[in-house]
């Protein structure tokens, strides 16, 4: 057997396949990796810094942007943290309103996540068709929000709008559309032999070393673990709500996949029994003057699920109308970086931002 | 409080293995207070003994009025649904802490992160290169007393003609001579 030259390869910063701006360096034998080292850093906005400049209702502009993705998650889990330092009640008609709002961004999540995934595998198609439909989904939240991606909608004490029966009703059409069209979808992935062939048994995370790795989200209900930050610890109203929580087995890229069609179905669920057992009342726990608004000095931890997994926000106060520490981790904080670097370990180079995209590697969150 | 049987019981199992103070915040919530000599031994021990397999997340504060940093070790039990923070300060001048990422692999990542917006040292830590930042050699960024504005106003230059904020017709028909037309006039700060 002739064994061949190790040759170093840089994959981005640009490059259509990886989901974000950043680098990976790769050590191949011919096609196959041997060691990967992750590198990131051209996304680096300094918001922590910034948000310790600004007011605590000024930090909803920056965080919406951590993720462009997902902006919600990270609107929810600042307000929750904050409202656990203020002892700030939140009315229940609210509650419901963000479950809608988070599922709304999960689902939009989703299709963004079809896209990519099946682009990465060379089906155009699907991302045409999911990222097509997602725009119902954004007409949606401009009608509520005034913003198509970013919504800076979930406040401290509430929501800032509150939703109209019409817009319940073009939420439970677009449900319906998209039920049926999560079948195009679905047949054009799943039937699909060449996606099949390439999706199994690629980029295994080991189901024993999967918690320790940090892996958290689909890739860990993947290796068949039940594992969801809202049954587990469930905040808002999830736990009024009926859901099941998906797992797979096997830990690669066929098994995600399964879990988020099934997580697909689960949210379409969660958001028609929000909207029907929504209970009226009051909106928002008005906060006395955004500008002056002192939190009471301590420290909280907030954290949620989104479509990647657990995103996390460590909020420190010290009495001030300024927040004066935020951390924030999201998923991507583990994926991209170690677990990645464990995983693409013997994968094919063809392989590396269809492995990327079913982990949920988010590169503007790593660094933020 | 009944409901909190399961905290309760952690932190005793804590403080007593351990000789060190903590409270219960809330339901899931558990805090304790270690020195930092005690930290990896608490985190493996929780690891280890009492089902905290998680690390979740971890942190460091910038107290510059103690003159002390804070960091901070989220770790999570999938089995008693428990947050358990462990908490330590260590001083401002040369701050150096444990490394952990033979206990977590994923530590490394927090660990390289803090070194280089904080510079806490970290023994041992494999990866030197830089995390986000390239050729930094300020002082590292998310310190208190460090100054973003005086930074950015040091390292950056004004766009010309930008430099009292005035509008950008008015600064343009300046240089050039021309006259700023009367339906852009309305929109000028300086009426």
């Amino acid at each position: 057997m002739i064994r061949e030259k190790e040759t170093t390869l840089y994959i981005g910063p640009q490059h259509p396949g990886i989901t974000g701006n950043m680098m990976v360096k790769l050590k191949v034998q011919g096609d196959t990796v041997v060691k990967a080292t992750t590198h990131v850093g051209y996304l680096h906005r300094a918001f922590e810094k910034l948000i310790e400049q600004r007011n605590w209702l000024n930090a909803f502009t920056l965080l919406c942007r951590f993720c462009v993705p997902e902006p919600d998650p990270m609107e929810l889990t600042y307000a929750r943290a904050v409202e656990e330092l203020d002892n700030r009640e939140v009315p229940e008609r609210a509650q419901y309103i963000r479950v809608i709002v988070m599922e709304l961004a999960r689902l939009q999540s989703f299709m963004l996540w079809y896209a990519g995934q099946a682009g990465s595998a060379g089906l155009y198609t699907l991302g045409q068709w999911s990222v097509g439909d997602r725009n119902y989904i954004l007409d949606l939240f401009e009608e509520l929000t005034g913003g198509r991606i970013y919504h800076m909608y979930i406040w401290p004490g509430g929501v800032r709008r509150d939703v109209t029966d019409t817009w319940k009703d073009k939420v439970l059409k677009t449900m319906d559309y998209l039920e049926k069209r999560q079948d195009d979808y679905n047949q054009l992935m799943f039937d699909n032999t060449i996606f099949q062939k390439r999706a199994k048994g690629v980029g295994i995370v080991p189901k024993d070393k999967a918690i320790e790795w940090g892996v958290v989200g689909p890739p860990l209900r993947g290796v068949g673990i039940k594992s969801d930050v809202r049954i587990d610890e469930p905040y808002e109203v999830y736990d009024k709500l009926d859901f099941e929580v998906p797992t797979a087995k096997g830990g690669d890229v066929w098994a995600r996949a399964l879990v988020r069609k099934e997580e697909f179905r689960q949210s379409i669920s969660i958001i028609r029994q929000a909207i029907e057992k929504m209970p009226k009342g009051d909106y928002y726990n008005k906060v006395p003057n955004p500008m002056k608004w002192t939190v009471p000095a301590g420290q909280a931890w907030a954290k949620t699920e989104s479509v990647r997994g657990e995103i996390g926000f460590y909020v420190v106060s010290n009495g001030t109308n300024k927040p004066y520490r935020v951390h924030a981790k999201g998923a991507a904080y583990t994926h991209g970086v170690t677990v990645l670097e464990k995983v693409l370990l013997g994968q094919n180079i063809a392989d590396i931002s269809f492995i990327m995209n079913s982990l949920g590697v988010c590169p503007p969150e790593i660094e933020r | 409080m009944t409901e909190l049987i399961k905290e309760q019981h952690l932190l005793d199992s804590l403080t007593s293995a351990f000789k060190i103070k903590g409270r219960v915040i809330r339901d899931r919530r558990v805090e304790v207070f270690a020195d930092k000599k005690m930290v990896s031994g608490i985190l493996l021990f929780a690891k280890k003994q009492l089902g905290f397999i998680h690390l979740a997340h971890m942190t460091c504060i910038d107290w510059i009025d103690e003159n002390k940093f804070e960091l901070i070790y989220t770790i999570w039990s999938p089995i008693e649904k428990i947050h358990l923070f462990v908490k330590t300060k260590i001083e401002r001048e040369n701050p150096e802490m444990e490394n952990i990422d033979s206990i977590w692999d994923q530590a490394n990542t927090y660990e390289r992160e803090i070194r280089e917006m904080f510079g806490i040292q970290f023994p041992g830590l494999i990866g030197e290169q830089d995390f986000a930042l390239e050729d930094w050699d300020e002082m590292p960024p998310m310190r208190k007393d460090f100054d973003t504005k005086k930074y950015a106003l040091e390292t950056y230059y004004q766009r010309p003609g930008r430099e009292d904020a005035k509008d950008v017709r008015e600064t343009i028909s300046e240089r050039s001579g021309t006259k700023v037309p009367d339906f852009a006039k309305k929109y000028s700060r300086e009426k």
